[in-house]
């Protein structure tokens, strides 16, 4: 049985059913990555123990005539910025490195309380600041698709790991796109819901305003399934909304798009753009029309021209208060000093990797005074009318079209030779997290270069039910991505 | 013409809460072993987030309406910055640009003058953990490292922040004082300097001839009423000399040594610090929507001043003695108690000033823990109204109620005092037998030799002690006087 090809519904269904056992699963996919990371370098912790035990409890479960949930024996694996009790959670940090939470995260927990069983914990760009998995203290991801070529970040090592064929659900934290790009060029479907849909309790903060948690899938049937497990009201984080979510299965069950008004961006720079990519936007648009949908172009002129500069206004200056507290006393790297000062300038430089200190470095910045009212202050006005913007676009239509990333998979190393460019790439995928919108990179096919190509849907505040179900009829038309095409180590 | 002397202070209060104002740590940190009242949120483990504890909101407004301030609903927390081991998130959370409540006042008597302090306002905020610096021979300096506790991490408190209107050491501390005594009627905080509940910070400056502001300075370290008027006494002399010999202020920090009874320069303005104040986004705003603050309002008891004004109107009490019975609002209550009962007001008032304040004081304990209920202590002013008791007898069964924890009849049995005063034939039976005992006396007495009446009186002592107090003065005087013929 090829279990790596199976989504997360049929795994499910088959534990509950006996059909096969959640154990039999693990190992078969335990073994998949041991095959195949020593090349992608996707998995930086495996919990092979832990997994183990729980997918026996899963299968005494299901033979004491017991419903283990809607995940039943679904192997997952999480993000390394993911609080996992006993589990060591490195943010692909120094800092971080031998730091063992003693609390699983929310999402982790709602996951394990479904019958998911954790695997362990996946790659990272640094405390989730960058766009490439190529900062992590670990060393670099590679893209499954291509492996000249970076996963995207900072959830790089979860989009390969799906693409991979290592799970069928992994979760990632988007602040800026960190799970939707990513999403895009590993060619696996990304979501990042409204912020206040899925609870960040446990999540080790990069931005508080614009952390939240996403799922990464190979099909939006699963994506819908993992939002129910996951977008749940939380005493532990305020800002979790608490309504009652409907279900997202039902949402993703939608036949076709008739009475449904769907905006295409236009007025960027499409020349800047890789051409597959304007192309996907296009082929998306002809399925919309073909489902029944009304299309008409739009454009976001606010939005498009000031987002990047005040995604890192607002995200730097928070990044560099809530990384405030790694000063190597309580937790993380201790450096010596001769007094407190000093220790703690030794901690935080040996800690912190260079992409890390220069963002706490301009966060810390643009909150100082005089600098605070200049560049944060007129930012998060910005900020707001940004999100303007978006109320107004989505008081005329139901969902968005647009670019993921103006760029396919980048080659390695390019962070390093143009950084700015990289900093660019966020120009599409951050105006959700400034608006705090639903946001979901569906894949619409590869190029010639079997290179993943994209779209990015964007829906209003908590319209993620819609959104899903416009995801879902897309799929219908563009096909859900297969696994990427492994060779293992020293064969290739 | 003189220096005015302008006094700015910033009242932080830790709020009456069991659980610590982000998490559900408790409350209960005086004594108990270092680092055990923690958890991960407040102490700032990774991914952890803040959860506000509404209880701390709606003491907060109870304090805040008591001080008549405006409270703003949809109001935010701020983060300020610093680094130091006594902040596990680097980060304080605290109200900035939009706190809890403004405006308000306060009125205060200082030096028998009413006075009206205004309030810039008054917002929530959490404790920082606290550093122990041992050193091996016990001094207060030279520590080869220090220990931090972070049980007091967390705690709720909140910041009263008055506008410059304070004219004197006096009215500081009136101020203080009259805003502990708000605080406790309230039941929002115990108030204690001594524990550390009730803190501190105190701006001082000299406004120049023409009126205009002088240069302020910030004093810290004053950790008790006393240290607050010494320290400011200090500071108006020190800052008085300074500009006397022509010499110039500058803006700073400075810490009150209480043993060497100084103020020293801790920062100037020149090393303050930039917190960075931010919004804490990880908090949703505070709602504190009218109909809520109207609820808590109405919740609201009689404010003391208003107390001590209905005192003096409702039972003809002097003003010295309202002042003293509405200090504390348990005492206000026995007395109110003790005066339905029946007894007269002002009798009540002048036994819980003379003989139960004696008592207390004696043991050394609080109203609270009186053994004897107000109703008694009513019953038993009755008693000595109908003269069934002498006042000495009352003394000596009120501090045997309160001493053994008994009820007033047991207590009258056991002071022998049932039957009442003796008089009339039983009581001449006693001067007849103190006559007898004191033959000498009573001699000296009819031969006229005791011209200051001494002896009178030593033998109306006697007849006293074998009465055990209860019998009438003026008829034993009466009685002696006819024996004496």
């Amino acid at each position: 049985m090829d279990f790596h090809k199976l989504s997360a519904k049929e795994i499910a269904d088959g534990v509950i059913s006996r059909k096969w056992s959640a154990a039999e699963v693990l190992t078969a996919l335990l073994g998949r990555i041991k095959k195949y990371d020593g090349k992608i370098k996707a998995i930086v912790t495996l919990c092979e123990e832990k997994a183990y035990c729980d997918a026996r409890k899963i299968d005494e479960m299901v033979s004491n005539g017991l419903d283990p949930g809607p995940l039943a024996g679904v192997p997952f694996l999480v993000k390394d910025n993911f609080c996992t009790d006993g589990i060591r959670t490195t943010c692909g940090s120094r800092m971080l490195y031998d730091w063992i939470p003693c609390y699983d995260a929310t999402a982790v927990k709602n996951m394990k309380n479904a019958g998911a069983v954790l695997m362990g914990k996946t790659n990272m760009d640094e405390f989730a600041m960058g766009s490439t998995t190529e900062s992590s203290v670990f060393g670099p991801t590679l893209n499954p698709r291509d492996i000249t070529r970076v996963p995207g970040g900072s959830s790089g090592g979860s989009a390969a790991a799906v693409a991979a064929g290592y799970c069928p659900i992994a979760l990632g934290s988007d602040t800026g796109g960190s799970v939707r790009q990513p999403s895009a060029f590993c060619g696996v479907q990304g979501m990042k819901p409204s912020y206040g849909q899925i609870s960040r309790y446990g999540i080790v903060a990069y931005a508080s305003s614009l952390d939240q948690v996403g799922a990464i899938t190979r099909n939006i049937g699963d994506m819908a399934l993992a939002m129910d497990v996951l977008a749940k009201p939380d005493e532990n984080d305020t800002t979790c909304d608490a309504y009652e979510r409907p279900s997202f299965s039902s949402a993703s069950a939608a036949e076709n798009l008739r009475g449904c008004r769907v905006g295409i961006l236009s007025g960027f720079d499409k020349d800047s753009m890789d051409k597959p990519l304007i192309e996907a936007i296009d082929r998306a648009a002809d399925f919309c029309r073909s489902a029944g949908a009304e299309v008409m172009e739009v454009e976001l002129p606010v939005t498009m021209k000031y987002a990047v500069a005040c995604y890192y206004m607002v995200a730097l200056g928070d990044a560099s208060s809530k990384l405030a507290c790694y000063d190597g006393m309580r937790y993380g790297l201790h450096a010596d000093g001769k007094n407190l000062a000093e220790m703690y300038k030794r901690s935080r430089n040996q800690g912190f990797g260079k992409e890390v200190r220069r963002r706490i470095l301009v966060g810390t910045c643009v909150l100082t005074r005089g600098y605070y009212e200049n560049y944060y202050v007129p930012a998060t006005k910005v900020r707001q009318m940004i999100a303007d913007e978006y109320a107004e676009l989505f008081s005329r239509a139901d969902a968005l079209i647009c670019p993921i990333s103006p760029a396919l998979p980048y080659k390695k190393g390019l962070v390093e030779e143009d950084p700015v460019r990289i900093y660019l790439g966020d120009a599409f995928s951050s105006t959700a997290n400034l608006a705090g919108l639903p946001s979901i990179s569906l894949n619409v096919g590869f190029t010639e270069e079997k290179l993943p190509t994209n779209v990015q849907l964007i829906g209003p505040r908590f319209g993620d039910h819609g959104l899903i179900a416009l995801a879902s009829v897309l799929e219908k038309y563009a096909g859900s991505p297969d696994i990427a095409e492994l060779c293992c180590e020293g064969s290739c | 013409m003189e220096r005015q002397v302008v006094i700015g202070l910033e009242i932080h209060l830790q709020l009456k809460t069991k659980s610590k104002l982000f998490c559900g740590c408790s409350t209960d940190y005086i004594g108990a072993v270092p680092n055990t009242n923690v958890c991960p949120v407040c102490l700032a483990v990774p991914g952890t987030l803040p959860i506000l504890n509404d209880k701390a909101v709606e003491l907060a407004i109870k304090i805040a309406l008591g001080l008549h301030c405006d409270i703003h609903d949809n109001t935010r927390f701020h983060r300020k910055h610093y680094f130091y081991a006594d902040l596990p998130k680097a980060y304080q959370i605290t109200q900035y640009e939009h706190p809890i409540a403004v405006g308000g006042y306060l009125d205060i008597i200082a030096d028998g003058r009413p006075k009206r302090v205004r309030l810039h306002h008054l917002h929530l905020e959490e404790d920082a953990g606290k550093l122990v610096h041992p050193t091996s021979d016990g001094r207060m300096t030279g520590a080869a490292y220090s220990l931090v506790d972070y049980n007091r991490g967390g705690m709720p408190l909140s910041e009263i922040v008055s506008e410059p209107d304070i004219n004197s050491a006096a009215e500081a501390i009136a101020y203080i004082t009259q805003i502990r005594q708000l605080a406790r009627y309230l039941d929002v905080s115990d108030g204690e300097m001594e524990s550390g509940s009730l803190r501190a910070d105190v701006n001082v400056s000299l406004s120049n001839p023409d009126g205009s502001l002088g240069t302020r300075v910030e004093i810290k370290n004053v950790n008790s009423l006393k240290a607050i008027e010494n320290a400011l006494k200090y500071e108006i002399a020190r800052q008085n000399r300074v500009l006397d010999e022509g010499g110039r202020l500058v803006q700073e920090t400075r810490l009150w040594d209480d043993m060497a009874g100084v103020t020293r320069s801790m920062r100037s303005k020149e090393g303050v610090r930039d917190y960075r104040y931010y919004l804490e986004m990880d908090l949703a705003p505070i709602s504190a929507k009218p109909d809520y603050v109207e609820k808590i309002r109405a919740s609201l008891p009689e404010m003391p001043w208003n107390r001590r004004d209905r005192f003096i109107q409702q039972y003809g009490l002097s003003i010295e003695d309202s002042v003293q019975l509405t200090e504390q609002r348990e005492t206000a209550d026995y007395f109110e108690k003790c005066a339905a009962h029946g007894a007269p007001a002002l009798k009540c008032a002048n036994w819980m000033r003379m003989e139960v304040q004696r008592i207390l004081h004696e043991n050394g304990i609080d109203i609270k823990d009186f053994n004897v209920s107000a109703e008694q202590l009513g019953s038993l002013i009755t008693k000595v109204e109908k003269k069934e008791l002498s006042n000495t007898q009352a003394k000596d069964v009120l501090a045997a109620m309160n001493a053994e924890n008994i009820s007033l009849d047991e207590a009258l049995k056991k002071c022998g005092a049932c039957g009442g005063p003796v008089s009339g034939h039983a009581l001449e039976e006693i001067v007849r037998k103190v006559f007898a005992d004191e033959a000498e006396a009573v001699e000296t007495i009819r031969s006229g030799k005791d011209k200051k009446g001494a002896k009178v009186k030593f033998l109306q002592g006697l007849v006293m002690k074998e009465t055990r107090g209860s019998a009438d003065a003026s008829e034993t005087a009466s009685i002696i006087q006819s024996l004496l013929k």
